[in-house]
Parts: structure tokens; sequence; C-alpha cells
């Protein structure tokens, strides 16, 4: 009984003391708590600050410039090596508006001009722009817009240095024009030479003797115009090849290299139809030269890797924007696991290469780059043994 | 009266078959083999045709035609450039000048730069 009358009497006794004792604790927890939240708060700072730190050493080693901007353009972050491009102190750069720092220096300006986007203070979107600041100084300049959740939070650019690049390349570039121009000299002497004995210049030659000057003479053909195909690829590579762009009738540059061709055509036996439409197509924009190299290239493959009576179909056409050429042959075809290689620098089919027919691999690709310096394309399909289409497109002006 | 011909060309041995080739086809030929002689000999014996190389030793095939073309008893003489230089630019450049032709040696027989000279002649 005892022990339950106590026990009916201790909840409230003990609630009392036991309330203050549950209080106690519960302030302890808290306390505790609030130092476990100030403790991780102050964690959380030092590791921000420390991964701030390590970003901003990130970036102050990056090997590329970086300029950070907000959404209003004003530039919020820089690394050392915008100062050495843009010939700057960092300070004079932080916090202003790109759009608004005078500078004596014109790299900035330079820079500037570059981003800009119409009257409007904008910044536009560039990919591997090339910038030429002072007389050595080439950079490649990207922007990327920073978004976060849609919304505009400014742009981050980068200036990646490719000045030794560029030199290397003009080195490169200049070799071997000056090679090749060397390398005619002494070609033509042996042209010459071979020539005026072959026109009984220096006196009789037997038939036998004719008949062996007469294929020297063509394998030194060959290297002179291996040496034009060389020259063509660097001259490509250098950007200056389309030099004389004109209005023309794409119908004339075919035409005139048909006419080019008839003795090849003739002795290969080569049946050769050119369907061009009643009327007239829409004039283009081309360099003559280089475009009749591209419809020589085309014609020249189809002749060279078909063998005797050859089929060879040629046509122009109009589509939406462009002049289509295409060429049709029932030639030797291109291997299909080698079809995605066939537009690259020395490339030559495994199949031709049998045929011991010369060449120098640098057709295709020259070809590629003048229909794509003309903003056209050009395409294929081919099966080994059938023979192959080339397309190619130009656009109307 | 033989048409007289001067060749301005640096390689001996080019310059050899070349006259040669203009000798047999009865050709009053002289040469000269640098830019500084070959402006002297324009200047000097006024040929009807002037064949001119454009890398010489010292002066530069351009700097001859460009001489030759600014004086006036020099500058109605047709002047073939005949070279290995070839680019767009060098020939634009050539004509621009003042040029009759401009030839690639390596392109052209002797035969041919002969036919091209006759048409000028």
């Amino acid at each position: 009984m005892e022990i339950i009358e106590l026990g009916k009497n201790e909840p409230q006794a003990c609630s009392e003391a036991q309330l203050a004792q549950i209080r106690d604790e519960e302030f302890r927890k808290i306390r505790m708590a609030f130092l476990n939240i100030l403790e991780d708060t102050e964690d959380a700072r030092q590791g921000a600050v420390k991964e701030k730190n390590k970003t901003l050493t990130i970036v102050d080693n990056l090997t590329d410039g970086v300029l950070v901007l907000d959404e209003n353009n004003r530039i919020e972050l820089t690394n050392p090596l915008v100062d050495i491009f843009l010939k700057q102190k960092q300070e004079n750069l932080l916090g202003k508006n790109i759009f608004k720092i005078k500078s004596k220096k014109s790299e900035l300006s330079s820079l500037v001009a570059l981003l800009k986007s119409g009257k409007k203070n904008k910044i536009k979107n560039i990919f591997r722009k090339e910038l030429l600041l002072g007389d050595k100084l080439y950079l490649e300049v990207t922007t990327v817009p920073l978004e976060e959740n849609n919304n505009n939070r400014g742009t981050l650019i980068i200036l990646h240095d490719v000045s030794r690049d560029k030199f290397i390349e003009t080195i490169k570039t200049e070799f071997v024009s000056i090679a090749a121009h060397q390398l005619r000299t002494p070609l033509s002497a042996i042209k010459w030479t071979l020539k005026m004995m072959l026109d009984g210049d220096i006196g009789k030659i037997t038939a036998e003797q004719k008949d062996l000057l007469e294929k020297t003479y063509q394998s030194n053909e060959r290297m002179i115009a291996l040496i034009n195909d060389l020259l063509n690829v660097t001259r490509i590579e250098e950007g200056r090849f389309l030099y004389k762009p004109e209005p023309m009738q794409m119908e004339d540059i075919v035409d005139t290299v048909i006419n080019n061709s008839e003795e090849i055509l003739r002795m290969k036996k080569t049946k050769l139809k050119f369907n061009k439409p009643k009327e007239l197509l829409p004039e283009v924009l081309v360099d003559k030269e280089k475009m009749s190299m591209v419809v020589q290239n085309l014609l020249e493959n189809a002749i060279k890797y078909t063998n005797l009576e050859a089929e060879i179909d040629i046509s122009l056409e109009k589509t939406d924007k462009d002049v289509l050429f295409k060429i049709k042959d029932s030639g030797v075809g291109i291997p299909k696991e080698q079809q995605e290689r066939i537009f690259t620098k020395f490339f030559r089919g495994s199949n031709v290469i049998k045929m011991e027919t010369d060449g120098s691999g640098l057709g295709l690709y020259t070809t590629k780059n003048i229909v794509e310096s003309h903003s056209g394309k050009i395409w294929f399909d081919s099966e080994e043994g059938k023979g192959t289409t080339f397309y190619f497109t130009v656009p109307f002006i | 009266m033989p048409k007289k011909i001067l060749l301005i060309e640096d390689d001996k041995f080019l310059r050899e078959l070349m006259l040669r080739k203009l000798l047999s086809l009865n050709y009053d030929v002289f040469a000269a083999v640098d830019g500084e002689e070959g402006i002297e000999k324009i200047k000097k014996e006024l040929p009807d045709l002037v064949l001119l190389d454009l890398i010489l030793p010292g002066m530069n095939g351009f700097e001859v035609l460009e001489m030759a073309k600014k004086d006036p008893i020099t500058n109605k003489i047709p002047i073939i450039i005949l070279s290995n230089l070839g680019q767009g630019e060098d020939i634009e450049k050539g004509l621009k000048l003042g040029a009759a032709d401009f030839l690639v040696k390596a392109h052209f027989t002797p035969q041919e730069i002969i036919n091209k000279l006759k048409t000028i002649l």
C-alpha cells in the first residue's frame, strides 16, 4: 500500500523536479545545437573561403586569360594573364563596365571592338575568334554567357594565346612555298632539255630513244604536278587561296574543263554526258581558277579510277539556295571502310594504289577546302566495283 | 632583220637551253645574268622583246620591270615574265606592273614559250 501511496503522490513531487531537470536538459541540448550550428557555420565559412581561394588560385594560374563580367558588363574577376595581354593593371579593370573603361592602350579597345555587338553595349557570342594585338600577339577569344536558371548572370571571356601556333604555321607555309619554288627550277631544266631532245632540236633520235625519253618526260611532268598540289595545299592552309571571286555561270566553268580534258577522254575512250538545265542557272560568286580546279579534280578522278570505256555523267541543277554539281562514274569505287577518310590529306584508296595510278592524295583534300571556302558542301555515294557519285554545292549570289 | 630578244635569267643551264632554242630559230639573242645587267641591256640594246626571270641576285625582276616601264624610251618594249613563281598575287603584281604575259617555267616547254613570244612580236 505504502508503495502505492508513494506511487500516488510521487508523480506530482517528482514532476516538478523532473520538469526542471528536463528543461535544463533541453536548454543544454539547445545550447549544444546552437554551438554546433555556429561551429558548422564557421567550418562552412572556412570551407567556403578555402574553396574560393582554391578557385582563385586556379583562375590565376590558368594558361588562358579569363575575365568574368556581371550582368551589367562590370568586370568582376580577371587573372594576371589578362593584365599582360591587355597591358592593364587589374585595379583599373575590376568593378568597371568594360565598355566604359578609358585607356591609352589600344589592346583593350581592340578587344572591346571585337566583343561589342551592334550599337548596344551587349557582348557578342563568339567562339575562337582571332584577335591580333600589337604586331605579334594572336589571341583566340571566346565568350560564354553565364546563366543560372535561365537568368543572365554575366559573361565569361576567355583569351587563348595562339601566337606560337601562328608563328609555326607561317614558318611551315613559307618553307613549303620556297621549297616548291626551288624544286621547280631544276625540274624546268629537265623538262626543257627532254622536250628539246624529243623535238629533235639537239639532233635526230631513234624511235627507241624517243620512247624512253617520252616516259621520262611524263615522270617529270608528274613531279611538277605534285609540287603544284603541295603548293596549293599550303596556300589553302594559309587562307590566301581564294583571292579573286567573281560572278560566274557554273555552266561555263564545266564546259571549259570538259574542253580541256578532251585528249584524256579520247585516250581512255570515256563516254561523257553533260546535262545542264535549259534555262540559265543563277550566277554564283566563285574564284574561277579554283572552282575550275574543283571540277577538274573530280573529272580527273572519275576518268582515272575507271577502266577503259567508262561512262561519266555530269549534271548541274538548281536547288533552293544553291547550284548542285553532280558527277557519276562507273569506276572502281571507294572501299567502304575507307570512305570516311577520303577527304584527308595524302589519303589514297587501297584499291587505286593497286591500280598503279599516279596521284598525290591531295586532290580531294584541296577540292573540299575550295568548296567550303565558297560556303558550299561536298559529299559522295560510292560502292566498290560499281562506281562513285560526287556532289557539291555553291550558293547563289 | 631578225628580232632582237633579251633573256634575263640567272640559272646558267636554263639560260643555255633557252639561248640555244632561240638561236636555232634565228633570233638575235643576248642574255643578262642579273637585274642590274638586265636593265642596263634593255636601255642600251633596246630589244624587241624581253624574257624576264623574277628571282635574281641583287635587283629582282619586278624592279627591272618597273624601271623599264617608267622610262619613256623603254616602256613600249614588251616584257614577258618567265619565272617559277606563279601564285595569284605574283601574277597579278607582274601584270599590273605592265608585263605582257606571265609564264611559269615548269608549265611551258621552250617551243610553247616561243609560240607565246611570236604572238607578241
